[in-house]
């Protein structure tokens, strides 16, 4: 084997952020098998690009773990130390032919209890409200996920000839549009279903000033004036 | 078959998913329990719509418990394993939606780094601290490319689309940003 270079160490960051195209990156899994050094540097880099999901989480809903148990084959208690050996995508293979085989004995097990252990409240169902705040000016924002309503309240927002638009901006940093709002007294309004399916806590909410009757495009044109956080009640 | 709860308390994440290879289902939840916050967050960066994200965090956990075998506690961290097994399901259902827009790459420096300064979180790991340190090194625009590569599956080629700029350049420009973040990091 030949020293490993910085072009070897390269590749493997390559692999590890995704960067390699399917032949590219076939050629360079293939290696991860055969090359101690390729794959340890690998290694490095996956730690490297897995650290880039720096955000701490957030709790599934307690059916998330229910959905998991009910998909788990029932019957899938092979030999686990024969699967070490086994490449990947040898074992659904072989996982299939023993469960088959071991099926009677399955049926004599007892199920086992499952609890889930992940507090989580179900989340679509609280309220949440934001207040959002800028230079100038005071919005409250509060979401009903039941009904898929909001209320907004405006106070000391001027914008002159333009329209307010809220904004609701996920981790992915895309603004989903929530309408325009009414700077001078309070209003009702159903929220558009790409901002309902993404509205949770910890999203931003924003104020945009946009032209009268709002963004042309669907994304914010004008400058953000106001934000905050949703957060639960 | 199955633990007592008082020995998985003490048990790390590596000897948890060696139970999980071995068929243990009280070890398999154990693992969610340890590690569910923390993917779905990953989850969630990729698919930002709730039902997809939970979707792919299902998937995830079927994955962890048919290849926990493939684990190799020699080879790296757990959380890493767990990490990069999570990401590429959603990449994967990302991809696949037949949904997914590819929107273009701004590559202009002034663009702020949209990713928040690691020392206002306080759940982040020492390795994660790390990452984004360096990662604030890089020209926001080289990191938004390598972001973009891990959090959307998109390979060289395809940045260089978005970014409308040359193949090659993007290709040099990442290698050099991928230097840069070795050097920071070691």
């Amino acid at each position: 084997m030949t020293a490993f270079s910085t072009d070897d160490d390269l590749l493997a960051a390559e692999l590890a952020f995704g960067l390699i195209d399917d032949a590219d990156r076939h050629l360079a899994e293939q290696r991860l098998v055969e090359d101690p050094a390729f794959a340890q540097a690998h290694q490095r880099w996956q730690a490297h690009a897995a650290a880039l999901f720096a955000d701490p989480g957030e709790a599934p809903r307690p059916s998330t773990w229910t959905a998991i148990v009910s998909r788990l084959p029932a019957n899938d208690i092979t030999s686990p130390r024969s699967r070490a050996s086994l490449r990947w995508w040898q074992t659904g293979t072989v996982a299939a032919t023993a469960a088959a085989l071991i099926l009677g004995a399955v049926a004599l097990r007892a199920p086992t209890r499952i609890f889930v252990r992940v507090p989580v409240a179900e989340a679509p169902a609280a309220p949440m409200v934001a207040v959002l705040t800028g230079a100038k000016g005071l919005v409250t924002i509060s979401f009903d996920p039941a009904s898929g309503r909001m209320t907004s309240v405006a106070s000391g927002l001027d914008i002159g000839h333009h329209s307010p638009e809220l904004w609701a901006i996920p981790r992915d940093g895309k603004p989903r549009m929530m309408g325009i709002m009414n700077s001078s007294a309070p209003g009702w309004a159903k929220v558009p279903a790409d901002a309902r399916a993404i509205l949770s806590a910890g999203v931003t909410i924003a104020v945009s000033v946009e032209p009268l009757g709002g963004s042309p495009s669907g994304l914010p044109t004008g400058p953000v004036i106001l934000s905050g956080e949703m957060v639960a009640v | 078959m199955g633990s007592t709860s008082s020995d998985m308390a003490a048990a790390s994440l590596a000897v948890m998913l060696e139970r999980v290879a071995e068929g243990d289902r009280s070890a398999f939840e154990e693992v969610y329990r340890r590690t569910a916050v923390k993917l779905f967050g990953v989850c969630l960066r990729i698919l930002p719509m709730r039902q997809e994200a939970e979707e792919a965090l299902q998937e995830a956990y079927l994955l962890v418990w048919r290849k926990a075998a493939t684990f190799d506690a020699t080879k790296g961290s757990a959380m890493t394993w767990l990490i990069t097994l999570t990401r590429n399901r959603a990449v994967d259902r990302l991809r696949s939606a037949g949904r997914f827009v590819a929107g273009p790459i701004e590559l202009a420096d002034q663009v702020p780094d949209p990713a928040p300064a690691a020392s206002s979180k306080l759940e982040i790991s020492q390795d994660e601290r790390r990452v984004a340190k360096c990662i604030g090194t890089l020209a926001a625009s080289d990191a938004e490319l390598i972001r973009t590569a891990f959090f959307e599956g998109a390979t060289y080629a395809e940045l260089a689309e978005r970014a409308a700029k040359p193949l090659g350049t993007i290709k040099s420009r990442i290698r050099r940003a991928l230097l840069t973040l070795k050097d920071c990091l070691s």
